[in-house]
């Protein structure tokens, strides 16, 4: 009924803009062509461009009355066959949990933007880390979840465009873990050519020549093939525990107990797929550095400087991908080292699972917080120094 | 033996095992509201010429929800207390061709739905709300609602209500509604043409159907049948004294005005117009 | 003369076909079935208009008037 103006997305080259915008213009690049939702510092920039670009492109956007019916819009339109994406901040992104649990026992693709604020409560308006355990545990129930966390303007597109590929291969809700910092931020974008860009999308029963009357919703496949509404499947989305046909009056715990652990599996079976880090200088490194989000930014420049002006052997890790955590990846690589340093927008988050999966590897792992505002390399480095001293 | 008419419409059987009977208690007004929308609905494919997949059911979390669960032949969702109709704004932005049913029930639409409620009859979107009135919250186990009548007593109003209770229709028609109606479970053949309208309808139509809950009322379900006959009266006569202490029913508005995607797709228009300019 | 279709399966002996037949062509069964519903069962058919009313009434869709036409008359 709209016309699809794929020749209206963000052109291939070097573009100037704020993270915000990046991030709407990655997610139009994926084919999102829904947008629903909610005003709140620091995520309103993102929703702004995205009304003022959907419609340009042919999609449709609206402001719904509130974080709920946003995340909850997304549902519908999914399941009819589009793209949809919302970004909030913190106290909005905690309202969404329950859309979020939903969504990932329904298994539906959809893309959650948590530009992060600190809290508790109203906290403030600046950048934050403080909902990086949230996005794997503030959903009720057990399943897993994706969440990326970008570090630039570039990434805010690379990684919206790839949290869309990501919930449509695996048929899950998927978490752009931003920050005040790299949404508001300006810088040089690039876009690359059209054939360099893969758009994935999700794998449907006809696609797999499945007819209506064999068709089960959640089987056929680790991922099951989604059906849209509206081609005759008459697929029913429920999120009461279900066997594959989607019934869910036949109750028994063995059912209860296959329905979920494939849903935890289907993630979590694949984190050598889905999780990406960056790692630099790991060769013959004694202490390690491991960040991610905007604080990736510092820190490596407070691990250049470390190891250039103060000889320290310190290598460099960055979380791309939060979760699924990419325990056996780093315990493939990391070699034992004495001091794993971990700063963070908030007390100590993500040190937990890293410590977890590292404790054997080193003597001892250290949190470098800070509290509504990015670190900076001297504050990293002289906690550093401090340390080793 | 000769099957029921509507049963072409629903999930018998299926890979994982039977789905019927309903789930809901005997005499439970749920049920006979699906029975008017399918026949509605029936009547659609045959004379407007509608599919089958043409038609989304979308419901929240409640008895009135559970008809949307798995049993429906058609393409549905069972989704969130009180979200449904945020799920169904965000199916339309996405196909504005479905013909979308939300079947919900009065405390999923008016106390944690009540925001979207109130929002989705604002923005006019064209889809038709079948809201199951049973005074109370049923799959809990008989709680008040915003619909329950003052001094009721209920499981957690055991010492009688002290709130007075909504007038849906007319929550629908201030909110913006181009079409509400009230009828009963015991008004078949007005619910059934008023759910046709309503889909025809462009824009939100809002039919709230009273219904019996026989076990938490406890009350045989004839008995509750009969008097929501006797207990109600229509529209027009609602000012007379014929009317007191009865539920007026009837069609409470009926207007014309343009869609939410209508509106919309008149930005994607121009906007298109502006663009070829361009080139 | 039309004939009643009960599905012993979907019916819970709610009554509200009887209650709604206008010309009570069906009345509730003497006995309570397995389930202890109390299940309708035909009165006088000769009554029957196929009105169909039962069948639009029910709940449980476990009703249906089979009519002369149906039988092939």
């Amino acid at each position: 009924m709209s016309p699809n103006r794929t020749d209206l997305i963000l052109p291939p080259g070097a573009h100037y803009l704020q993270g915000s915008q990046a991030c709407a213009e990655g997610a139009i690049t994926a084919g999102c062509r829904v947008y629903a939702g909610y005003p709140i510092t620091p995520a309103t920039e993102i929703m702004e461009h995205a009304a003022h670009r959907l419609p340009q492109v042919g999609g449709r956007f609206i402001q719904m009355e509130d974080e709920i019916g946003s995340a909850s819009a997304l549902l519908g339109a999914s399941w009819a066959g589009a793209k949809a994406m919302t970004a909030t901040s913190s106290p909005g992104f905690s309202l969404m949990q329950e859309v979020i649990s939903f969504a990932i026992m329904t298994e539906t693709p959809l893309v959650i933007v948590d530009v992060q604020r600190p809290g508790p409560g109203q906290g403030y308006i600046t950048t934050s880390q403080e909902d990086v355990m949230q996005a794997r545990w503030g959903h009720h129930g057990e399943g897993s979840i994706i969440a990326l966390s970008p570090a630039s303007v570039q990434d805010m597109f690379d990684f919206t465009l790839e949290a869309f590929n990501l919930s449509e291969r695996w048929r899950t809700p998927v978490l752009l873990m931003a920050e005040e910092t790299v949404a508001h931020m300006r810088e040089r974008l690039v876009v690359p050519s059209r054939d360099e860009i893969q758009i994935v999308n999700r794998t449907r029963p006809k696609d797999l020549g499945i007819a209506p009357e064999s068709y089960l919703p959640y089987g056929h496949a680790e991922v099951p093939p989604m059906a849209v509404w509206g081609e005759g499947y008459a697929v029913n989305h429920v999120s009461l525990v279900h066997h594959t046909d989607g019934n869910v009056t036949r109750y028994n715990s063995s059912v209860h107990l296959e329905n979920v652990s494939r849903i935890h599996r289907k993630i979590e079976d694949h984190v050598d797929e889905i999780a990406r880090i960056e790692t630099r200088w790991l060769e013959g490194c004694r202490h390690l550095l491991v960040c991610y989000g905007s604080v990736s930014r510092t820190g490596v420049e407070a691990v250049l400087e470390a190891r250039e002006q103060r000889n320290i052997p310190l290598a460099f890790i960055r979380l791309k991908t939060l979760w699924p955590f990419p325990e056996r990846q780093l315990r493939a690589i990391v070699p034992e080292v004495d001091t794993i340093f971990v700063p963070e927008m908030n007390l100590g988050m993500m040190k937990h699972p890293i410590t977890e999966a590292l404790r054997d590897r080193c003597r001892r792992v250290v949190s470098i917080p800070s509290l509504g505002s990015l670190h900076s390399p001297e504050l990293i480095l002289d906690r550093i120094c401090e340390e080793l001293a | 033996m000769k099957k029921h008419p509507m049963l072409k419409y629903l999930k018998e059987e299926a890979p994982a095992g039977p789905r019927l009977p309903l789930i809901m208690c005997p005499g439970c007004g749920a049920g006979q509201v699906l029975n008017y929308a399918l026949h509605a609905v029936d009547t659609l494919i045959r004379e407007d010429g509608l599919r089958k997949e043409d038609f989304v059911f979308i419901s929240g979390v409640g008895c009135s929800s559970r008809l949307a669960s798995h049993y429906l032949n058609f393409d549905s969702g069972w989704t969130l207390h009180g979200r449904a109709l945020a799920v169904a704004t965000g199916a339309l932005l996405a196909n504005p061709g479905l013909k979308v049913i939300v079947l919900t029930g009065d405390g999923d639409a008016a106390a944690i739905g009540g925001n979207h409620f109130i929002h989705a009859c604002r923005r006019n979107l064209n889809m038709t709300i079948l809201c199951i009135n049973n005074g109370l919250y049923g799959m809990t186990g008989g709680q008040v609602a915003p619909t329950t009548p003052i001094g009721r007593t209920t499981t957690t109003t055991p010492y009688g209500n002290v709130e007075e209770e909504f007038d849906l229709c007319r929550l629908a028609q201030t909110a913006g509604a181009a079409y509400v109606a009230r009828w009963s479970t015991a008004h078949p053949h007005q619910t059934i043409k008023t759910i046709i309208k309503g889909i025809r309808k462009k824009g939100t139509a809002f039919v709230e159907i009273l219904s019996q809950c026989p076990v938490h009322l406890k009350t045989a379900p004839a008995e509750m049948f009969r008097d929501l006959k006797k207990n109600t009266v229509p529209l027009k006569k609602a000012g007379k004294s014929e009317a007191k202490g009865r539920i007026p029913v009837g069609v409470f508005c009926d207007i014309d005005k343009p869609d939410w995607v209508t509106r919309y797709q008149e930005i994607i228009g121009r906007l298109e117009r502006v663009e070829s300019t361009h080139e | 003369m039309n004939k009643l279709h009960v599905n012993p399966a979907y019916c819970k002996g709610c009554l509200i076909c009887v209650e709604a037949c206008p010309t009570k062509a069906i009345t509730p069964c003497k006995s309570i079935n397995a389930k202890g519903y109390t299940l309708p069962e035909e009165d006088d058919m000769r009554r029957c208009t196929g009105c169909m009313l039962c069948e639009t009434v029910c709940p449980d869709f476990a009703i249906a008037i089979e009519t002369d036409e149906d039988q092939g008359g």
